[in-house]
């Protein structure tokens, strides 16, 4: 009977690991600092995760079907340095939505050669990653440009709030809510994981594999080009050597929700407690003084405890 | 030596054991005999301690014992061989023999360790280079330093999974000579095979396993191959297809499918064939013939420039599986796992995964009562076995999957199914269901094109077979004209008059 309950609480931790790391962390962080749980604190926290958050949602959507993309990072910088210029020439709404439509350009070249020219996901989205880095670099001269003052009214988006709660946070649950309804609801999620689980048998159901495939590397570039433009709300300017890195971040937050990187196997709810894990690594350690090294260090400690966990899995 | 009593296992929701009992004496061959499914791989994993038992006794020497893994198993004399051999073929055959021992050695003792084994392998009677590297030995030598290296760890006990299917007839000759002089060694063995000659030849007793349950321990000079047969299928053979004559007369059949212009890879003549409604068409030839092709590229899964479909006369164009789908054409594939089902989602899932166009009720949404009650519908009219829809599909028994994937076509407007290997991997029991499925699904007008390796299937069931030979169609035969030796001689390319 005692081991019974043994093995039940171990199978239990090892079920949940993403809710009770995040709870773990969530009581160590207001325990080593009084500051952590003030209202001013959590709406700067919402604001720092929120453009990962975007980008992990639509990452979940790709590591889902088996796939992979490293070119978030870029697209950060890219679509920064577009709305930038942009601002420059037109108002605000304009800018903002052609600079969604630009991202949507960028995912219709990936998705077009992963699901229908074959090239592998990895492979495209690295030759992306650098091309869309280089345009940055060529139409910005490589150099950070300011906010134009037609568009100026962005700012408003990164600091504003409706009744204390930041617009980047609104942002962020509407775009949850949307795909956890796909995800659970909708024929295109419940495909997604199929997708995943094994290719060749929903082909040869009768399913059109490629346009799923294709949509999902547009969604996930869309999703980025809203996060490059929330954090342009914030600084400002539209920089070329942003993001540099940050579609590792993006695939841990993934991983760390549980996501399996072959396919068919992941969560929203728990990429977003991924999201949350690793933003509040960043949070504390900022409240703490804490040199930023050591984040890097704890961060790749979560990431192993994490697949760890999922080894034991069933 | 060893008493089996009652065991039960069950996995998730299905009884792979279900109540088993057997004994084996020191020095005697038992060999156990059942169906795929019937549970033989399991009892062996549950005695080899690879897997726990749920209920019942094991007795080794009359001591009831408990393994926690193959180790402890090991320690108490058990051993088994798998059919895949778990030799190192880049070592030599005396260190893979005294592989065990290795580790207590920092240096290896070469000629011990030689002189050993060659010892060891005399004494069954054989004699092999024991420097070569175990990859550079036949498939039966292979064989024998398995067993030698069984018995350098003082096995009592050896278990032999099917050894003979990898083996030729000299070989398993071979392995025979091996065996018996195991056995005047005093080692109880258990030997697993469906090969009844096999069994009359080498064994003492036998026990036949079915669905789970040991239904008989007879002693081989007491038994007939009839009763064996019996005993293992629980019916016999020609009760399992359903009864077809009555509708094979019947001329005024229209043409519902016909098919031509296909080329199937390695062949330049074009392949063409009609097809009625409510026919069952046997597709026959040797693995390689072009078989699987034929039905991948009226599918449309494989890219084909030259193919015409029509449909009651009207071209249709079939250029992907969705294609075919919305043509009203439906494919069962061959490889269950790769390619038919999605073992990982649930079985709603695979039931629903080809029907969802018509479960749409906008923008993708699904109307689930309508999806509910159509699944559950087929799953009692397929009698699929199952705790829950929401189950992983990889949960079920092979031929509980093969019932879902039917289920798949049987939920979509499906006309022509093409059907590869359908029971390959399927017991007994789902066998006959899966022909009266079929043979059901013809009845309501559907027309079945089903490619077979199983001769007795290709007898049995279809109204006519076509045979391929080297990608082209070289035969066919008529249901009353059909036997084994037709079609053999069709297949390999004899002229047959």
């Amino acid at each position: 009977m005692e081991r019974n309950t043994i093995s039940r609480i171990k199978d239990f931790i090892i079920e949940h690991n993403t809710v009770l790391i995040f709870v773990v962390m969530l009581v160590f962080s207001a325990s080593m600092s009084d500051s952590f749980f003030t209202l001013n604190n959590l709406s700067n926290l919402i604001r720092q995760i929120a453009p990962i958050g975007l980008m992990s949602f639509g990452m979940l959507l790709v590591i889902l079907i088996g796939g992979i993309d490293l070119s978030v990072g870029s697209v950060i910088a890219g679509i920064g340095v577009a709305f930038a210029l942009l601002s420059y020439e037109v108002y605000f709404p304009v800018a903002f939505a052609l600079s969604l439509l630009i991202g949507g350009g960028i995912g219709v070249i990936t998705g077009y050669l992963i699901a229908y020219q074959k090239v592998a996901p990895f492979i495209a989205t690295l030759a992306m990653m650098t091309i869309v880095r280089g345009l940055g670099y060529l139409f910005s001269k490589g150099a950070p440009i300011t906010v134009g003052v037609y568009s100026e009214s962005i700012l408003n988006l990164g600091s504003g709030d409706v009744l204390g709660v930041p617009y980047v946070a609104l942002i962020l649950v509407v775009v949850f809510g949307i795909l956890y309804v796909v995800l659970h609801y909708n024929v295109f999620g419940r495909l997604l994981i199929a997708i995943g689980s094994n290719e060749e048998a929903v082909r040869l159901s009768g399913v059109n594999v490629r346009r799923y495939k294709f949509w999902v590397y547009v969604i996930i570039a869309v999703l980025t080009a809203l996060a490059a433009l929330i954090i342009v709300s914030r600084t400002g300017v539209g920089t070329p050597n942003i993001g540099v890195g940050m579609e590792l971040d993006v695939i841990a937050a993934v991983v760390i929700g549980g996501a399996s990187l072959s396919g068919g196997k992941g969560s929203l709810l728990n990429t977003l407690l991924g999201v949350l894990i690793l933003g509040m690594i960043g949070n504390i350690m900022n409240l703490l003084n804490i040199t930023s090294y050591l984040q890097q260090l704890i961060k790749g400690i979560i990431i192993i405890l994490a697949v760890v966990f999922q080894k034991y899995q069933k | 030596m060893i008493e089996v009593l009652g065991v039960k296992k069950s996995f998730g929701g299905v009884r792979a054991l279900r109540g088993v009992n057997m004994e084996v004496k020191a020095g005697e061959i038992h060999a156990l005999l059942g169906e795929n499914g019937a549970g033989k791989s399991t009892l062996m994993k549950i005695i080899s301690g690879a897997i726990s038992r749920d209920e019942g006794v094991l007795k080794i020497d009359g001591d009831e014992v408990y393994f926690k893994n193959t180790q402890a198993a090991k320690e108490k004399g058990i051993g088994i061989i798998y059919q895949e051999f778990s030799l190192v073929p880049e070592l030599s055959v005396a260190e893979n023999i005294f592989l065990h021992q290795l580790k207590n050695h920092l240096f290896i003792p070469w000629k011990k360790l030689r002189d050993n084994s060659r010892k060891l392998i005399a004494e069954l009677g054989f004699e092999l280079d024991v420097r070569k590297k175990v990859k550079d030995l036949s498939i039966a030598d292979q064989q024998i330093v398995e067993i030698s290296k069984a018995l350098s760890e003082e096995v009592r006990l050896l278990i032999l999974d099917e050894p003979s299917a990898v083996l030729g007839p000299a070989e398993i000759h071979k392995l025979f000579r091996t065996l018996r002089a195991l056995q005047k060694r005093g080692v109880a063995i258990i030997y697993i095979s469906h090969h009844l000659e096999e069994l009359f030849e080498l064994s003492d007793k036998i026990t036949v396993l079915k669905d789970g349950v040991s239904v008989a321990t007879v002693s081989t000079g007491e038994t007939t191959k009839d009763q064996l047969v019996e005993l293992m299928l629980g019916r016999s053979l020609n009760t399992m297809f359903p009864d077809r004559t009555h509708l094979q007369s019947a001329k005024h059949r229209e043409v519902l499918f016909s098919i031509s212009g296909i080329r199937v890879p390695g062949s330049n003549d074009p392949v063409s064939l009609k097809i009625c409604s409510g026919e069952i068409v046997g597709v026959g030839g040797l693995v390689g013939s072009g078989r699987t092709e034929l039905l991948r590229a009226i599918f449309g899964a494989d890219p084909q420039s030259f193919k015409k479909v029509t449909k009651r006369d009207a071209i249709l164009r079939v250029e992907s599986p969705k294609a075919a789908v919305r043509s009203g054409i439906g494919m069962v594939p061959e490889d269950r796992k790769q390619h038919g089902g999605i073992l990982e989602c649930s079985i709603r899932e695979n039931i629903s995964v080809a029907n969802y166009p018509k479960l749409n009720k906008g923008m993708g949404f699904i109307r689930r009562e309508e999806e509910n009650a159509i699944v559950a519908a087929l799953k009692e009219k397929l009698n699929i076995k199952m705790v829950a829809l929401d189950q992983a599909l990889k949960d079920l028994s092979g031929g509980n999957q093969q019932k879902v994937i039917l289920a798949k076509w049987l939920n979509t407007e499906v006309e022509l199914l093409l059907i590869d290997e359908p029971t390959r991997g399927v017991d007994v029991g789902a066998r006959a269901e899966i022909y009266q499925i079929i043979h059901d699904l013809a009845e309501s007008g559907k027309a079945i094109l089903m490619v077979s390796s199983d001769w007795e299937e290709l007898l049995g069931l279809p109204d006519r077979v076509i045979v391929m030979r080297k990608g082209t169609i070289c035969g066919e035969v008529l249901k009353k004209d059909l036997n084994e030796e037709i079609l053999l001689r069709m297949a390999i390319g004899e002229e047959y008059k």
